[in-house]
This record gives structure tokens, sequence and C-alpha cells, in this order.
């Protein structure tokens, strides 16, 4: 009769596979829309920061933290508390710049590649670039400005996948009409 | 007890939703020059708010009372503005706002891809939802007269 | 391990991006493209399911598979309410579908609906596919959030 008990194993293991068997679908084909790497590129951060400007308030909600005082806090809550909950992950921070104004995510492993082979003559390819889309859209919206690019890559023999962080400015709230 | 009105401003000052409920007097003005009005004196309260207390704003202002009404204000890291106006009889409104925010919003316009953030509400869903939500609230009257 | 709200704003933003890179009038070329992204997603996943379990006695069990284990793991509920005619067309129905029930409870935004079934129709179709069942999947939806999915099998 009906199979008993849900063959199908752990369901937040099955949904992350889907999340990451369907950014690879998505990868592929704008690797076949597109001419070369720096426009899959492109594209993969625009997506990201779309997904991002929403993802952020999803985020706020959950978390229920207040705003953060500096970029330090910023690093560490974006490490222990915005990857653990949509990845499950916590990267390191690391690499500070003597101002303070740039950090690195330092990331072991990465739910995003793991299945993933790079196909040759690709090496221009960041395949996980919607990372840094949504890390831009997310910080955007909590008034940051902040270049974000992978600096190594797992995928491309390196020993760690490194995301960094540049903070460029503060953006302030409009100001209302007929003030300054 | 009783709920006036509600507003949600974006950080761009964009009113993106407004409703109201227990609203007896109407006003002489355009809405949309009430909603600038409003937004302006938001922004003015914020920053005097911050100018004199510059190093403890993680909560900011929150509310403030008149002889005829009570202004409730909670705001998001990302700028998101919501303000109710209560009677003067309702106590704090900040989870009630927090609330709206985290369930309401983020749920059926965040959530929906059809939902532009920047743009004003247009989601049914969404309006039901709120309605429904406010009407059921301690602080709004069993007698609704509206 | 990815977490659900995360696949649901990708889902959201491949929909655009597919809509933005296609011309005005294109929607049908839009639509299969979504399905046909759903269609390896769907046959890539099924594989991590079915691996360590035994072969499905019919066509209806596989159906009952798809309705309940898949449905689940993917939408976190089951589908509720499959009907079939048993001559090669399955009707599943789900009545909060989760890509629809943010949207709307009644009419509103009906016209864009279809847009956001092509994926997941394709992947029921990738998933079948995998379980040697080749067949055509439409959606079908007249008060959201409720969704129905027709699975015709093609026997050749």
């Amino acid at each position: 009769m009906s199979r008993q008990g849900n063959r199908a194993g752990d369901p937040r293991k099955v949904n992350g596979e889907l999340f990451t068997l369907t950014y690879g679908a998505l990868v592929a084909q704008l690797i076949k829309d597109y001419e070369n790497d720096e426009q899959v590129n492109k594209q993969l951060d625009k997506m990201g920061y779309n997904m991002g400007v929403r993802l952020i308030e999803d985020y706020l909600a959950r978390a229920n933290t207040g705003r953060c005082n500096d970029f330090r806090e910023t690093a560490d809550v974006i490490a222990k508390v915005a990857f653990k909950m949509y990845l499950g992950l916590t990267p390191v921070v690391s690499n500070w710049s003597a101002a303070g104004d740039e950090f690195s995510l330092l990331l072991e492993s990465n739910p995003l590649t793991e299945f993933v082979e790079l196909p040759p003559g690709h090496s221009n390819l960041n395949y996980s670039n919607i990372m840094c889309g949504i890390l831009r859209g997310a910080l955007e919206m909590v008034q940051m400005d902040v270049d974000v690019r992978f600096v190594q890559d797992t995928l491309k023999g390196d020993n760690i996948t490194e995301i960094r962080l540049k903070f460029i400015k503060r953006l302030e709230d409009a100001v209302p009409v007929g003030e300054d | 007890m009783t709920i006036f009105n509600f507003y949600l401003f974006d950080r761009h000052g964009t009113c993106l939703y407004y409703a109201e409920w227990n609203r007896k007097k109407q006003l002489t003005m355009s809405k949309e020059e009430e909603f600038k009005l409003m937004y302006g004196m938001i922004f003015s309260i914020k920053s005097f708010a911050s100018r004199l207390s510059p190093t403890d704003m993680k909560e900011g202002f929150l509310n403030f009372t008149t002889s005829k009404y009570k202004l409730h204000f909670f705001e998001t890291p990302s700028g998101l503005k919501f303000i109710m106006n209560t009677d003067l009889s309702v106590g704090n409104m900040k989870d009630v706002l927090h609330q709206i925010f985290s369930s309401l919003y983020v749920e059926y316009v965040v959530k929906n891809p059809l939902c532009e953030l920047d743009q004003p509400v247009t989601s049914e869903l969404f309006k039901t939802k709120l309605d429904e939500y406010i009407r059921g609230l301690p602080q709004f009257p069993i007698k609704a007269t509206s | 391990m990815a977490d659900e709200a995360l696949f649901e704003f990708l889902h959201m933003e491949m929909v655009a991006h597919v809509h933005r890179s296609s011309a005005k009038d294109e929607k049908d070329q839009c639509i299969s493209t979504l399905e046909a992204l759903g269609f390896r997603v769907g046959q890539s996943l099924i594989e991590r399911f079915t691996r360590e379990c035994s072969r499905f006695k019919d066509e209806l069990d596989t159906m009952k598979f798809l309705c309940k284990d898949f449905w689940s793991s993917v939408y976190k509920k089951q589908i509720d309410n499959l009907r079939t005619n048993h001559q090669g067309v399955y009707v599943l129905q789900d009545n909060k579908f989760k890509f629809l029930v943010q949207m709307s409870t009644g009419k509103q935004y009906m016209e864009c609906a279809p847009q956001y079934l092509a994926f997941p129709c394709g992947m029921i179709r990738g998933a079948l596919s995998n379980l040697g069942v080749n067949c055509i999947v439409t959606a079908e939806v007249s008060a959201m959030p409720a969704c129905k999915f027709q699975i015709q099998i093609q026997r050749t």
C-alpha cells in the first residue's frame, strides 16, 4: 500500500538543493544567452541586487536587529546572522583595511557551487556573483553604498572563497520638498 | 480607545500606503498635501530628536501626544516609516507597527513580485489583511462606527 | 542549506529577468524559457530524491509520490486533491499554491499568474520524465491562490 514516511528525506536539505540546482540552471541559461563571462557576471550582479533589496526587508523582519553603529558591527552581523539565516553557514570576517572601511568574508564552503564544475573556457566567470549583488542591494537599503566583489574562488582553484566589501559612503534619507 | 489612521512612507518620502478608520473630520487639503506635511513633520522631529540626543539613537523617537491625538512612529533600518494616529488612551503601539511591517508588509508586498517596492501599494490582499488586523486589535473599539 | 525565502526571491527574480530580456510580445517565449529551466531543475532534483528508494509500482503510485513527498519538500505542503480519468490525465489541485499565496485571494493579478506557474510546470515535467513518464503539464487558475496542474501522459 502507500509508503510510510517521507522518502524525500530532510526537507531543509532538499530546499538547499532546490536553491542550488535552480541557481545552476539559471547560470547555465545566462551563459547561453550572453556573449561573454563579463556580461554574465553583470547580469548575476544585477539580479542579486534586485533580490537584495527585497531580501533585506525579510531579514530585518526576522532578525529584528537595530541599525548598526559602524561598519565593523555590520560585518559581524552579515557573517554571523545573515549568512547563518539564509545559507546556514558563518563566514570568517578578516583582512580589515587599516582605515576600517574594507573587509573580507572568507567561506570555506559555498552552497551555491555544491554540484558545480566550471566549464572550460569560462575562466572569467564569477559563478556565485549573485551573492555580491544581494549584499550590495541589501546594504544600499540600509543606507550603505558598498562595493562587493569576489577576490578568490574555490571554483577557480583557490584554497578559499573570499568576498571583499568596501564601504564607499553613507546614503541619506530624502529631504522633504521645500526644506534642506 | 480608537485608531484614526495609518501612513506608510518609504525613505524617499513616497507615501506607499494610507488608510483611515475612525477619522471623523475630513480635511480641506488634498491627500497628497497631507502626506507631504506628514513626511515633513516626521523628518523634522527625527532630526530634532537626533540633535538633542546624538548618542542614543537606537530607538529614535517613538510617539508624541497632543491634546487631541497621539502619533506613534516606527522606522525600520531600511527607512520604512510606519505612522499611526490614535486617541490619547492608547498605550505603546511599537509592537503593533512592527507586526504590520514583519507579518503584513514583508509577506504581502515584499514577497509579492507584482508590487514595486518604491511605488504605492496596490495589492488588495495587503489592504484586506491590514484592515482585518487593525479591526481585530484591542485598541480598536468594539462598536466600530466607520 | 539555503533558506526557503532565498529560493522564493530567486524564482521571482528569474521570472523578472526572463521578461526584461525579451521583447514585449514574446510572452510565450518567456513561458517556455521558464518551463525549460524548471524542467532541468525537476530532473536533477528527482535524482537526489529517489536515489535510495524502490521503483514505483505504477503510474498512480508515481503521481502520489509527486503529490505528497515531492510537493511537500518543494512547497512545504501536499497537493490538496488528485484526480484522474484513468486514461492518462491527472489533475493536481493545490488550494494555496506557494507562489500565488502572497499575491492575491481573488481576481487581482490573475493575468500575471501564468508566468509564475511556468517554472513549477517544468519542474513537474522534469521530475516525471526522469521517472520514465513523458507528459505535457499545464496550469490553470480560476481563483488565486488555488491552482490546478494538469498532467497529460504521452504514450508513444
